[in-house]
């Protein structure tokens, strides 16, 4: 017996850089959080070759879940294009060899920071959302392994709490992105910082959602065809961000989530925040042949 | 939105670590080398953080990022956590160590003498100003005692445990690959003692010793006696596939115990890390005597102190807030600018009086 009939030849790096210990801990617990919707399953999360808080954890599930033909869409804030967005795409081709895309329609799997695409997801794609926190309750209880006996109570009461604090305080809720919902009825769950415009895209959806925090060394799921449901008040109801009336000033695209931008004689101006409809929106101004998919909001409203 | 916006963001990655490298200049063995050779105490202090012993990994990782210690971490550790475990090596003892340094505050002589060995401690903190206008500044050489100290020594918490001042751990006999593995598996709470221990020994310098020294301040309820410090070379003896046992080398580490009044006996603090770094191992000792039933949510809690001294972690997430978050932004401009205006409303109309 020798080192070398016990050891594969060195490589420089594995395919998909993870080695094969850190991918099968990953799909394990992958099946896990599908098995359990919503709950938060622990995991190793190894470094990777991008500092931590910058996508490691969808980083991780997407070098695992990849082959040489998966089509790989990365969007940060909405957009392909963004510095971050275009360093992940570029290091998971280069590890993987899979293909790039950036059409929502094309993609197989889709890692994202803070966005869903307008664009309804299909039953053969994987959305894989990074996660700063995965920790809903952290607002109410900061310990991790507290919080953890909460979830595992259902004691959600100080969400509650919270949320009615809120109305009393402002008159409304006042959470922003990232908002606390309950998944199949049973663990409440952060969708991850996506602005609760996109909350109601996870409830039923086709798709199936990986949401991976690899700092905090957390992965939850939400399988295709779960109850996602925002916390809230039955005589309070669910308000995503008032942007179904906006139009974005360079494509014409309307009633979509839009990003802010401060004019200088103190107005706003609004751009389609998912840069890639946009584009599509423009060629087709263009005249170009643009398939546009179904979108989740029609006309500025969420379809029913 | 411009259909090459997606190549305009790819060249800008690039232009930018170029700009970053350009001040740096080129590589070279030699550069690594050197720094290997000039700089032993922060290739120690990376090689511990990483919690991978390879100086030449270690030079080059700083070389390679100019100096930028989260960023050289980070780069080692990407590299080490892809790296197959060949083997576990046998556990070392305390009495094992080759010693270089051992001191202890506690008593004034210890079984086996104290050895100052290599420190800075007694130095005067003193530019060599004359480098700079031109001139070598070498050390004196070393006059050797008249006997050498002896190589290698018990430790002090076991002269105190037979002595029935402290009760000594119970030695976990655990080994091989049996042995947790932070690295390896999440880090859940109550901590398992491995992964105690593994987190404080690849804990960033400056974060354990922000908390050790809270504790020392008196946020920790023990304050400690420096039981034994020891600066040594660890024999690392790992078992050929064909059985036979033999050295893979030496490895420097330092440990540290620690040590405080607790009723009638001595509670312990322990840690242990790669390299020498003296501040690193009290401090993480210091921390770890004041983390048995300490509050939770306090800078002794186990919890408290091993998530926040994790410095890829910690480093990543402060500097990923440069990262754009307007959509997060946008989303609580929102919900600020509806409840002003309901607030508005609400002045403008007020509700009658019941």
């Amino acid at each position: 017996m020798s080192l070398k009939s016990l050891t594969r030849d060195w490589e420089p790096m594995s395919y998909g850089f993870l080695d094969a210990s850190a991918k099968r801990e990953i799909r394990r617990k992958m099946l896990k959080a599908i098995a359990v919707p919503g709950c938060q399953m622990p995991y190793a999360s190894r470094e990777v070759p991008m500092a931590r808080g910058w996508g490691t954890g969808g980083l991780q599930i997407s070098c695992t879940l990849l082959n040489p033909k998966t089509k790989v869409k990365v969007i940060d804030q909405g957009a392909d294009d963004s510095v971050n967005a275009a360093s992940i795409r570029r290091f998971l081709a280069r590890v993987s060899g899979a293909p790039t895309t950036l059409d929502t329609l094309e993609a197989d799997l889709i890692q994202s920071r803070h966005r869903i695409p307008e664009e309804k997801l299909r039953d053969n794609q994987v959305l894989v959302l990074q996660v700063p926190n995965p920790e809903p309750l952290r607002p109410v209880q900061p310990n991790m392994s507290i919080a953890r006996q909460m979830h595992a109570d259902a004691d959600y009461g100080r969400m509650w709490l919270q949320l009615y604090e809120q109305i009393l305080r402002a008159g409304r809720v006042m959470q922003g992105a990232s908002y606390p919902s309950l998944v199949n009825g049973r663990f409440v769950m952060t969708p991850s910082p996506i602005p609760r415009w996109d909350v109601p895209k996870l409830h039923m959806a086709k798709h199936l959602t990986i949401l991976s925090a690899g700092r905090e060394k957390r992965l939850h799921a939400v399988p295709p065809f779960t109850r996602v449901e925002p916390l809230v008040f039955d005589d309070v109801p669910y308000r995503v961000e008032e942007h179904g009336a906006l139009t974005c000033t360079r494509s014409g695209a309307r009633g979509f989530f839009m990003n802010e931008i401060p004019q200088d004689d103190g107005s706003s101006a609004f751009e389609i925040s998912d840069s890639e409809y946009g584009v599509k929106t423009l060629r087709q101004r263009d005249g170009e042949a643009v398939t546009f998919g179904d979108t989740w909001y029609k006309h500025g409203e969420m379809a029913q | 939105m411009a259909y090459v916006a997606t190549r305009g963001g790819e060249r800008a990655i690039e232009q930018s670590q170029r700009l970053y490298r350009a001040e740096m200049g080129a590589i070279t063995p030699e550069r690594v080398a050197e720094t290997r050779r000039a700089l032993p105490y922060l290739i120690d202090r990376l090689m511990g953080e990483a919690s991978l012993y390879d100086e030449d990994l270690a030079a080059l990782a700083l070389a390679q990022t100019g100096g930028e210690l989260y960023e050289a971490v980070l780069l080692l550790r990407a590299w080490r956590t892809t790296q197959p475990r060949l083997q576990v090596a046998d556990p070392v003892t305390q009495d094992s160590l080759l010693t270089h340094r051992r001191i202890s505050a506690a008593f004034k002589d210890i079984p086996g003498g104290q050895i100052l060995g290599p420190t800075l401690d007694y130095s005067h903190r003193i530019l060599e100003t004359a480098v700079l206008s031109g001139e070598t500044h070498s050390p004196d050489p070393v006059t050797p005692a008249d006997t050498p100290a002896p190589a290698q020594h018990p430790s002090v918490a076991a002269w105190q445990a037979d002595n029935d001042l402290l009760t000594a751990p119970e030695p976990d006999r655990t080994t091989g690959n049996d042995i947790p593995d932070v690295t390896r598996e999440p880090l859940l709470f109550p901590a398992k003692r491995a992964h105690t221990l593994q987190s404080l020994a690849r804990a960033e310098t400056g974060g354990v010793l922000a908390l050790g020294y809270a504790a020392q301040r008196g946020y920790g309820q023990a304050h400690p006696t420096v039981n034994e410090l020891r600066l040594g070379e660890a024999e690392i003896q790992v078992r050929h596939p064909r059985g036979t046992m033999f050295s893979a080398g030496r490895v420097k580490i330092s440990t540290a115990e620690v040590v405080s009044k607790q009723g009638a006996e001595l509670g312990l603090g322990f840690s242990a890390t790669l390299g020498w770094n003296e501040v690193k191992v009290i401090a993480a000792a210091t921390l770890d005597l004041n983390a048995d039933g300490a509050e939770k949510g306090s800078p002794t809690e186990e919890e408290f102190f091993l998530y926040h001294t994790e410095g890829v972690e910690s480093s990543g997430f402060c500097n990923h807030f440069k990262l754009p978050h307007y959509v997060t932004f946008q989303s609580s401009l929102d919900a600020m600018r509806d409840a002003k205006a309901k607030k508005a409303q609400q002045t403008r109309t007020p509700e009658p009086a019941e």
